[in-house]
């Protein structure tokens, strides 16, 4: 009884905030805090009908720049895995793959963009190589410090018990790395997002929440610039919900979950 | 245990908002600042008045009126204390000019009519160039000779409010943006129409045809859409600034012109010169490039027979066909309210009309 109340509490606050600062928002206090006229902070009424208005394509341009994101996301995490196996395989030239993909990891999107662009003529494509480099560094990181961070009682008795590296790594190493790897996946979520909706400034498509944001503020379309936001925040939390799901049902064993 | 570390993080949100608004804070109190300087500054006869003029892009020739005239010292004949503030890809002039960074701005005429419709206070005080530099420029090798051939073509445009004499153009060929020809976002160098990713992309007489020169390209080897032929011209740089500012500085704002004006004449009449001054200034791109440029804006701000003691003179019909096409277009949703949102009163100080 004593849980479910705590667990309540633990919904109701901060939704009872969110309304607050959405109130004060209509209410114009926001506005008189920061001294800012309505054409410079639309009101929420107002980024909701042009939400409303813009609807259909405000989805289309969601669905471009979340299926970039997710294959981007999907190249990079896979590659990153491969380099973190092959330098657990091959520890005595494999690591340099991490450190080829570390120093990746400092490339800022804005640099990577232009790069990609040069290399892609489609957007799509030029989204994908930019989330797919973003993407890979988390996955390496994460996904080697798993694969290699083993108890020491574990890998003993993979020795004793005459196991090859193959049995090593599928029976002892991956299950070991799951934890990382889901770790990974909720970082990589969050930037393949970001890491889209900037290519998108760039990219040579039209389509796409990055092109809406940045078109629309930079033509006075305030509250449709804004709507575009709240689509990209929104995407945002649902692709992270998903991924905390899957974690909890394929990790169950595991303490984090318990 | 638990009960602590939850007033823990309750204690760390608290500092985090505070931490947010002090932020906010800051920023606020930074602008107020700055805009009670430039208004203090007004009752001071004796001393320079401090003015800010925001560019709409790089320093470059497109701007040489100004840098000329500050290298000449028009400015402070007038008693101006000037700060010229380069532009770049995400600073919008109508938004620094609104929110105080700066007095006065330079953007294109079309783009402030929307500010404008939103609400925001701007007016425009005057129109420096008076002819439309968009060109929409395709390989010879494409075989795209006139706006019918773009059916089915890869068609580039900077967007953000610059696609907008592109959309008359489609519509005059009464073709359909969506589905006639495929859109895409440019950057600002060339290399997409050079490497062939599109068949037909925006380029301005002063910067970017330039560019494709400098790279091998020719007239012989280019074909040329130019919006003014084909009567769907919308217009560029003007100057503007916010009505709060100009009721407390109105001579401020017509000795602002006065300069510029002059500045604007002396580098019209000689732009391998001006060219050379904005280059000595900032060396962000080669001089040849800068001489070029100067060549080319001194055509729109001083048109072949135009007075070039009126530069700046804001035509009312070029500014109704601005505002027709933007309506017919999309750019605005009603018709534009040029009577209060044009103030010539300082331009005919400034040229002793």
């Amino acid at each position: 009884m004593k849980q479910k109340v705590e667990k309540i509490e633990k919904l109701i606050l901060p939704i009872l905030f969110g309304v607050l600062l959405i109130f004060l928002w209509q209410a114009g206090f926001l506005h008189y805090i920061f001294k800012l006229k309505v054409y410079q902070l639309p009101l929420p009424t107002d980024i909701v009908d042009s939400l409303r208005m813009n609807f259909g394509k405000a989805l289309y341009d969601c669905a471009i720049t979340i299926s970039g994101a997710i294959i981007g996301m999907a190249f990079g995490s896979f590659l990153g895995f491969a380099i973190a196996a092959i330098a657990t395989f091959f520890p005595k030239w494999g690591y340099g793959g991490m450190v080829v993909v570390t120093a990746l990891n400092a490339i800022p999107i804005v640099a990577l963009s232009p790069i990609m662009n040069c290399w892609f003529s489609s957007g799509m494509a030029q989204k994908i190589g930019v989330v797919t480099v973003v993407c890979m560094a988390a996955m390496a990181l994460n996904a080697y410090s798993g694969l290699n961070k083993l108890k020491p009682f574990s890998i003993d008795l993979m020795y004793t018990a005459a196991a090859d590296k193959w049995t090593i790594f599928t029976k002892l190493r991956l299950p070991n790395c799951l934890p990382h790897i889901f770790t990974a996946c909720k970082i990589n979520v969050a930037s393949s997002i970001i890491a889209a909706i900037i290519s998108e400034y760039f990219a040579s498509s039209t389509a796409g929440l990055g092109f809406g944001i940045k078109d629309n503020l930079r033509k006075a379309e305030m509250s449709t610039g804004w709507s575009y936001i709240v689509v990209a925040s929104l995407a945002g939390v649902v692709l992270y919900s998903i991924i905390v799901i899957v974690e909890r049902n394929a990790i169950k064993w595991h303490a984090s979950q318990r | 245990m638990r009960k602590k570390s939850k007033g823990l993080k309750r204690l760390s949100i608290i500092l985090a908002l505070a931490m947010t608004a002090s932020l906010f804070a800051g920023c606020s109190s930074g602008t107020s600042s700055t805009g009670s300087a430039s208004a203090g500054s007004t009752t001071a006869s004796g001393s320079p008045q401090k003015v800010t003029l925001q560019l709409k892009w790089l320093p470059q020739s497109q701007f040489m009126g100004y840098y000329i005239a500050e290298e000449k010292g028009y400015y402070k004949d007038e008693g101006i204390d000037i700060n010229i503030l380069p532009g770049g890809s995400d600073i919008i002039p109508e938004q620094q000019v609104s929110n105080g960074v700066a007095d006065i701005g330079v953007t294109w005429t079309s783009s402030l009519m929307k500010y404008q419709e939103k609400g925001w206070d701007l007016k425009e005080v005057a129109q420096v160039f008076q002819k439309s530099a968009m060109l929409l420029v395709s390989k010879k090798s494409s075989n795209i000779n006139s706006v019918a051939d773009f059916k089915g073509k890869n068609i580039g445009s900077w967007f953000g409010g610059n696609e907008y004499e592109l959309y008359a153009l489609l519509g005059k060929y009464n073709l359909n943006k969506d589905k006639d020809i495929k859109l895409v976002q440019q950057d600002f160098t060339m290399n997409q129409l050079e490497s062939g990713k599109v068949d037909v992309a925006q380029a301005m007489t002063y910067n970017e045809y330039g560019l494709l020169l400098e790279a091998g390209y020719t007239d012989a080897t280019l074909n040329k859409i130019d919006v003014n032929d084909e009567g769907v011209a919308m217009l560029e740089d003007c100057l503007f600034s916010n009505s709060d500012w100009l009721s407390k500085n109105p001579d401020l704002m017509a000795k602002f012109l006065k300069a510029s004006i002059k500045g604007w004449q002396d580098a019209c009449a000689d732009p391998e010169a001006a060219g050379k001054i904005v280059y000595e200034k900032n060396k962000s791109v080669s001089l040849a490039h800068q001489t070029y440029m100067a060549k080319e804006v001194a055509k729109l701000v001083v048109p072949s027979g135009f007075d070039k003691t009126q530069i700046g003179y804001m035509d009312p019909a070029a500014i109704k066909q601005t505002a027709d096409l933007g309506l017919k277009y999309g750019l605005l949703t009603k018709a534009a309210d040029t009577a209060n949102t044009i103030d010539d009163s300082y331009w005919k100080k400034a040229v002793g009309k």
